[in-house]
C-alpha cells in the first residue's frame, strides 16, 4: 500500500518525470554511441545495417556489401552484457545541505540527477543497473535489472528517498561486498563528509573482490569554501554538537581540512585503482559528467 | 553590622545592568543559524585555530554587569559599619548639631565671599543632603557661645534662619559651643546623632580648661569642616590700639593719637596707616613693621574746638578688613575753674603759697591749659560764691571762716571738688574738730623726716597713667623734710593715693555725696619739699585739679571691647540716657542702683551718649525726644585675641578621647557627612576599574 500511495503521490510522479526527461536529454545529448562498456558480452548478434556516419568504427564497416554497393554500412549488433552495476547513494543527513545564500540544488538533487542519468545510460547499454540508497545502513535496495523499464523503479527510488540519519560508509560497504557479483561495477555516489576513517579498507576489499569502482565525490561550493560571516551557529544534519564561532577565524584551516580530506580520498582512489571523480554543484552536472565520460572513453582507448 | 549609603538615589543606577543584558538578548537574536553538514570539520578546525574565536560572551555580559553595578554602588557612597544599622542608616531621620563660628575672623574675605558666607552656603547645601524627618539646633561660636536655635523639625524655617545670620565683631568660643552642643545633644529625640562645626580654626577660643570638662561628657564625633583653607590670603596686620593725649605745657592745643599695629605676617610689611576723621583722611603714612613685631605710631593734629572728636585708624588692607581700622574719641579738656585759697601769703609773690599753684595750673596766664585759677585769700573767702568753682584748693591754710564749713560740705555734696595741701600753718585740732564731715582722717602732727620721697610701686592711679616712666623717675628722686601723719577716722572710707618711701600716706582722695576729697600730705610751696620747683609738679597737679572734677573719668575716655557693658554713674536718680550706635539706632540705657548700663556694644564704633529730658519715656525710642544733649562719647573696638592667623595645629589635645575628623568644605560639600562606617566608594571604584582593564584585554583577545 506504502508503494501504491508513494506511486500516486503527484510531487514523486512529478519529480519521476523531471529525472527522466533531465537523464535521457543528458545522456542521449552527451554519449549516444560513444559510451562501452570495458566488459565485452558474450555473444554478439547481428541486428541491422546503418549508414556510415564519421565517428563510427571503421572496423565495423561492412567490407563486402562496400566492395558490392560502394556504399558503407556499418553492421550494428544487438548487444547483451553480463556487467551488472550496483549504484550507491548516500542518503545520509548531510547530502541534504541547501546553502542559504542561493536557491541551487542541494546535493541530493545534483545526486538523483547524476544517478538517474546513469541508470539510463547503463540500461540503454542493456547492462543491468540497481540501486541501493544507504546512511548508516541500507535503507532501500532495488536490485540490478538490465530491462528498460527498470528505470522507472530506480527513478521512482530516487523520487522517494529523503536524506536523513548519519553516514557510515564502512559499514555499508563491509555487508555489500559480500552480497555484490564480482567483476561488477560499483558506483559510490557521496559527499564522504564521514568521520569513517578505514574507508580505504572498505575499498579495498571491494577492489580484491574484483570489482570495478566508481566514486562520485558530490560537494557544494558552500562546503569547500565556507563563505559565511558574522556569528553563526553550525547545526549538524546528522548528529554532530552544535558550534556557534565566527566562520571568519576558522575559514583558512577549514578549507585546508577540506581539501585534505579530498587530497586524502584521491590518493585511496589512485592507489587501489579506483575511479574517483570530483563533482562541485555549482558545476552544472551535463557538464561534469560529459567531461568525465570523455575522459574515461580515453582511457579505454588507451 | 551594616552597610549604607550616603546617596543611595544613585541605586537607581544598578537598574543599568539591564543594558549590557539586553545587548547581549539582541546579538544574540542575530545570530545565525545554519543548517550545516561539515559541522564536525568545523570542531576539528576550531580546535586547531590559533585564533581562540568564541570570547566568553557570558563571562564578558557578567563583567559588564558588574561594572554598572559596581559604578552605581560607588557613586551611592556605601560606607560598613558595625553600628546599629537603623541608626547608622543614611536616610534615618537624624539630629544635628550645627556649631557656626561666627567670629570675626570668618570675616577674611575669599575672592567675593567672606568665610562666613561660604560657611553658610555649605551649611545649605548640606541641609539638602539631610533626610526628612530629622532635627537641627543652631549654636553660635562667638564669646559669649549661645545656643541660637533649640530643636527644630523645620528644614525650610532652620535653612530661613541661617541665611538671616550675620558674622559678629566678637572672638571665639568654642569650647562653651560645644558645651552647649553637648547639652542639645543630650536632648536630641533621634538615635543618630551629629555634631557638625564649621570654623576656620583660629587659635584663639580653644580654652584648654573648658574643653576638659566638656571632653568627658561628649560621645557625639566631632566633625569639623576648616574653612580656613578655602582663604587665599592670610591676615597680616591689625591696629593693636589706639590711645588719646592732650599735650601739657603746650602753646597750641595739640591731640596726639598714638596707635600700635602689628604685622602678623611672616614678611617685612610696608604699608599706609591713615587717621580718618568722618570719612576723610586727616593724615596718611607709611610705615615699615618686621616680620611679626608691633610697632607704635603717634599722630600729631591741633585742638580746633572743643567739640568731641571722633575718628579711626587704618592701616593697611588685607584679607580680615575687620582689624585693620581701629575707632577712637576724645573730648577735649573742659576749662575748670579753681580757687585757690592761700593760708600764708607772703609780700614778695614766691614766699606766697599760691605762687606756684598758680603758675602750675595755668602757666601762660591764658586758658590753654583749660583750668582758670584765682587766688583768695582766707579773709576774701566769705565773699566768694563756691558755685562759681569746681576746684577750691586750701594751701596751708589755718582756719576757715566760721562756719565756713558748712557750705564746704554742701559744695562737695553738689559735686564740688577739694584738695587740701599741708603746711607749718595748719591747725590740726583745727581739722579734726571741724572738718570731720569732709577729712576721713584725723590729722596727728607735723613730723620731720631727714629724707622720705614719693613711692610709685605699682601705682595704677589714673593721675599717674599720663606720666612717662623717666618722668616718674624724677619724680621720686624729690626729697620730701617734713609730712604730716595722719589717723583714719572710725567708719570713713578713703584711699591712699600715694604713698610715701616711709610707709606714711602721701595723698588721700575720699568720695563724699558727689564730690571729692584729696589731702596731699605734705606743702604745696616749697618749705617742705623741692616738689613746686620740678617740671613734673606741673602735670601733676593739673591732673590731680582734673581728676577731682572727676574729668579723667570722663566716659569719652572709655575705651570698651565689642560686648562689654558701658558702665557710668549717674548724678540724677531719675535721669534717662540713650545711646546712639554706629549704625544709628537709639537704645536706652539701663539704670540700676546709681548706674546706667549699655550692654548692645556688639558694633565697633564711636556709641554717642545723650541725657534725655527728665520724663516717661517709651522702652525704645526710634528718634531723639526734643531737649535731648549729647554728653559725650564712648568707643567699641574688637579684640585683636582673634588676628592671629595662627590655626589651630592639634585638635586631639584639646579632645584626646573623642573621634575627631577635619574635612575641607570645598571637597566635601557633594558628601553629607557620615560619621560612622568605612567607606566603599574607593575600593568599589578601583574595582570598576580593574574590570574595565580586564575587559578590554578579553575584546583585544578576542
Amino acid at each position: 500500500m506504502e508503494n501504491a500511495s508513494s506511486n500516486f503521490d503527484p510531487q514523486v510522479l512529478a519529480r519521476i518525470s523531471s529525472l527522466k526527461i533531465t537523464a535521457t536529454n543528458m545522456v542521449d545529448g552527451i554519449l549516444t554511441g560513444q559510451h562501452r562498456s570495458r566488459h565485452k558480452g558474450a555473444s554478439v548478434e547481428f541486428a541491422e545495417y546503418k549508414d556510415y556516419s564519421p565517428g563510427d568504427e571503421i572496423r565495423h564497416i561492412d567490407w563486402k556489401v562496400a566492395g558490392k554497393t560502394d556504399k558503407y554500412h556499418v553492421k550494428q549488433f544487438e548487444q547483451s552484457t553480463n556487467l551488472k552495476c550496483t549504484i550507491l547513494l548516500d542518503a545520509s543527513g548531510s547530502m541534504a545541505y541547501q546553502s542559504p545564500f542561493e536557491k541551487g540544488e542541494s546535493k541530493i538533487d545534483y545526486a538523483r540527477n547524476l544517478v538517474a542519468a546513469l541508470s539510463y545510460l547503463f540500461l540503454k547499454q542493456f547492462d543491468a543497473v540497481g540501486l541501493t540508497l544507504f546512511n548508516d545502513a541500507v535503507v532501500q535496495h532495488i536490485p540490478p535489472r538490465s530491462k528498460a523499464s527498470h528505470l522507472q523503479h530506480i527513478l521512482h527510488g530516487l523520487s522517494t528517498l529523503s536524506a536523513k540519519g548519519v553516514t557510515q560508509i564502512e559499514n555499508v560497504l563491509s555487508g555489500l561486498a559480500e552480497r555484490l557479483q564480482s567483476r561488477g561495477m560499483l558506483i559510490l555516489v557521496s559527499d564522504f563528509l564521514t568521520r569513517d576513517q578505514d574507508i580505504h579498507k572498505s575499498l579495498k576489499l571491494l577492489r580484491s573482490r574484483g570489482l570495478e569502482v566508481i566514486l562520485f565525490h558530490i560537494l557544494h561550493p558552500d562546503e569547500l569554501n565556507l563563505p559565511f560571516d558574522g556569528d553563526t551557529v553550525f547545526e549538524s544534519l546528522e548528529d554532530d554538537p552544535t558550534v556557534g564561532l565566527d566562520p571568519i577565524d576558522i575559514r583558512e584551516e577549514y578549507q585546508k581540512a577540506i581539501q585534505e580530506k579530498i587530497a586524502q580520498l584521491k590518493k585511496i582512489s589512485n592507489g587501489l585503482g579506483v575511479d574517483y571523480v570530483f563533482m562541485d554543484t555549482s558545476i552544472p552536472l551535463q557538464q561534469a559528467l560529459s567531461y568525465y565520460l570523455l575522459k574515461r572513453k580515453s582511457l579505454i582507448k588507451i | 553590622m551594616s552597610l549604607n549609603f550616603s546617596s543611595p538615589f544613585f541605586l537607581f543606577g544598578l537598574m543599568g545592568m539591564s543594558i549590557p543584558i539586553l545587548i547581549h538578548l539582541l546579538t544574540r537574536r542575530q545570530q545565525k543559524h545554519v543548517r550545516f553538514s561539515a559541522v564536525y570539520l568545523l570542531s576539528k578546525s576550531q580546535k586547531r585555530s590559533t585564533k581562540k574565536s568564541n570570547p566568553n560572551r557570558l563571562l564578558l555580559l557578567l563583567l559588564r554587569c558588574m561594572g554598572i553595578a559596581l559604578l552605581s554602588l560607588a557613586l551611592a557612597g556605601p560606607f560598613f559599619s558595625f553600628g546599629d544599622s537603623e541608626a547608622f542608616r543614611s536616610n534615618a531621620p537624624s539630629s544635628y548639631v550645627f556649631i557656626v563660628d561666627d567670629s570675626y575672623s570668618m570675616r577674611s574675605r575669599i575672592k567675593e565671599k567672606t568665610l562666613f558666607e561660604s560657611a553658610i552656603q555649605f551649611l545649605s547645601n548640606l541641609l539638602t543632603k539631610i533626610p526628612e524627618g530629622s532635627e537641627f539646633s543652631l549654636v553660635l561660636a562667638s564669646h559669649p557661645a549661645r545656643t541660637d536655635q533649640d530643636w527644630i523639625a523645620q528644614k525650610n524655617s532652620f535653612e530661613k534662619l541661617i541665611h538671616g545670620l550675620q558674622p559678629s565683631y566678637k572672638t571665639t568660643d568654642i569650647g562653651h559651643a560645644i558645651e552647649k552642643a553637648t547639652h542639645l545633644l543630650s536632648t536630641a529625640s533621634n538615635k543618630k546623632k551629629n555634631l557638625i562645626l564649621l570654623t576656620d580654626l583660629n587659635e584663639n577660643g580653644w580654652d584648654k580648661e573648658v574643653f576638659s570638662e566638656v571632653s568627658n561628657s561628649l560621645n557625639t564625633p566631632l566633625q569639623v569642616f576648616d574653612f580656613s583653607k578655602l582663604a587665599m590670603r592670610k591676615n597680616q596686620v591689625s591696629v593693636e590700639s589706639v590711645e588719646t593725649r592732650q599735650e601739657f605745657l603746650a602753646r597750641s592745643r595739640i591731640l596726639k593719637i598714638k596707635t600700635k599695629i602689628k604685622n602678623h605676617s611672616q614678611n617685612n610689611q610696608r604699608l599706609p596707616a591713615s587717621l580718618i576723621f568722618d570719612k576723610k583722611t586727616e593724615k596718611e603714612i607709611l610705615i615699615d613693621i618686621p616680620a611679626g613685631q608691633t610697632i607704635a605710631k603717634e599722630f600729631s593734629i591741633p585742638l580746633r574746638s572743643g567739640d568731641t572728636i571722633q575718628g579711626k585708624i587704618k592701616a593697611g588692607e588685607d584679607a580680615l578688613l575687620t582689624d585693620d581700622i581701629r575707632y577712637f574719641s576724645h573730648k577735649p579738656n573742659q576749662n575748670i575753674k579753681v580757687l585757690v585759697v592761700d593760708g600764708d601769703p607772703g609780700t614778695i609773690s614766691h614766699q606766697s603759697e599760691s605762687f606756684y599753684l598758680e603758675r602750675a595750673l595755668n602757666p601762660f596766664s591764658v586758658s590753654i591749659s583749660h583750668i582758670d585759677p584765682t587766688v583768695s585769700t582766707l579773709a576774701e573767702l566769705p565773699l566768694r560764691s563756691l558755685a562759681d568753682f569746681s576746684v577750691v584748693i586750701f594751701a596751708n591754710v589755718r582756719e576757715l571762716p566760721v562756719g565756713y564749713e558748712l557750705e564746704l560740705e554742701n559744695f562737695v555734696l553738689r559735686g564740688g571738688a577739694l584738695i587740701f595741701g599741708m603746711g607749718d600753718q595748719i591747725d590740726a585740732k583745727y581739722y579734726n574738730e571741724k572738718l570731720g564731715n569732709l577729712l576721713p582722717v584725723t590729722l596727728e602732727a607735723a613730723q620731720k623726716f631727714k629724707k622720705t620721697h614719693l613711692l610709685f610701686e605699682n601705682n595704677q592711679h589714673p593721675v599717674m597713667r599720663a606720666f612717662s616712666a623717666k618722668a616718674i623717675q624724677e619724680m621720686k628722686e624729690i626729697p620730701f623734710h617734713s609730712i604730716y601723719t595722719i589717723q583714719a577716722r572710725d567708719k570713713k572710707s578713703f584711699k591712699v593715693a600715694s604713698w610715701f618711701t616711709n610707709k606714711n600716706p602721701a595723698i588721700l582722695e575720699s568720695d563724699s555725696g558727689k564730690g571729692k576729697v584729696i589731702i596731699f600730705l605734705s606743702s604745696l610751696d616749697r618749705d617742705w619739699n623741692d616738689f613746686p620747683i620740678q617740671p613734673t609738679f606741673l602735670p601733676w597737679i593739673q591732673r590731680w585739679t582734673q581728676y577731682a572734677t572727676r574729668g579723667l573719668e570722663n566716659f569719652t575716655q572709655q575705651n570698651l571691647l565689642i560686648g562689654e557693658t558701658f558702665t557710668q554713674k549717674i548724678d540724677k536718680p531719675n535721669g534717662q540716657w540713650a545711646v546712639r550706635t554706629p549704625g544709628g539706632n537709639l537704645h536706652l540705657t539701663v539704670t540700676t542702683d546709681g548706674k546706667t548700663r549699655f550692654n548692645k556694644t556688639n558694633f565697633p564704633g564711636v556709641y554717642t551718649l545723650f541725657e534725655l529730658p527728665d520724663k516717661t519715656l517709651p522702652e525704645t525710642i526710634t528718634k531723639l525726644p526734643l531737649g535731648a544733649q549729647p554728653i559725650g562719647s564712648f568707643t567699641v573696638n574688637i579684640d585683636t585675641k582673634e588676628s592671629s592667623p595662627q590655626k589651630l595645629s592639634n585638635i586631639k589635645t584639646f579632645l584626646p578621647n573623642l573621634k575627631v575628623d577635619i574635612k575641607n568644605p570645598e571637597l566635601e560639600v557633594s558628601q553629607l557627612p557620615t560619621s560612622e562606617g568605612m567607606r566603599l566608594a574607593t575600593p568599589l571604584f578601583l574595582f570598576v576599574v580593574g574590570i574595565l582593564l580586564i575587559e578590554g584585554w578579553m575584546i583585544r583577545k578576542e
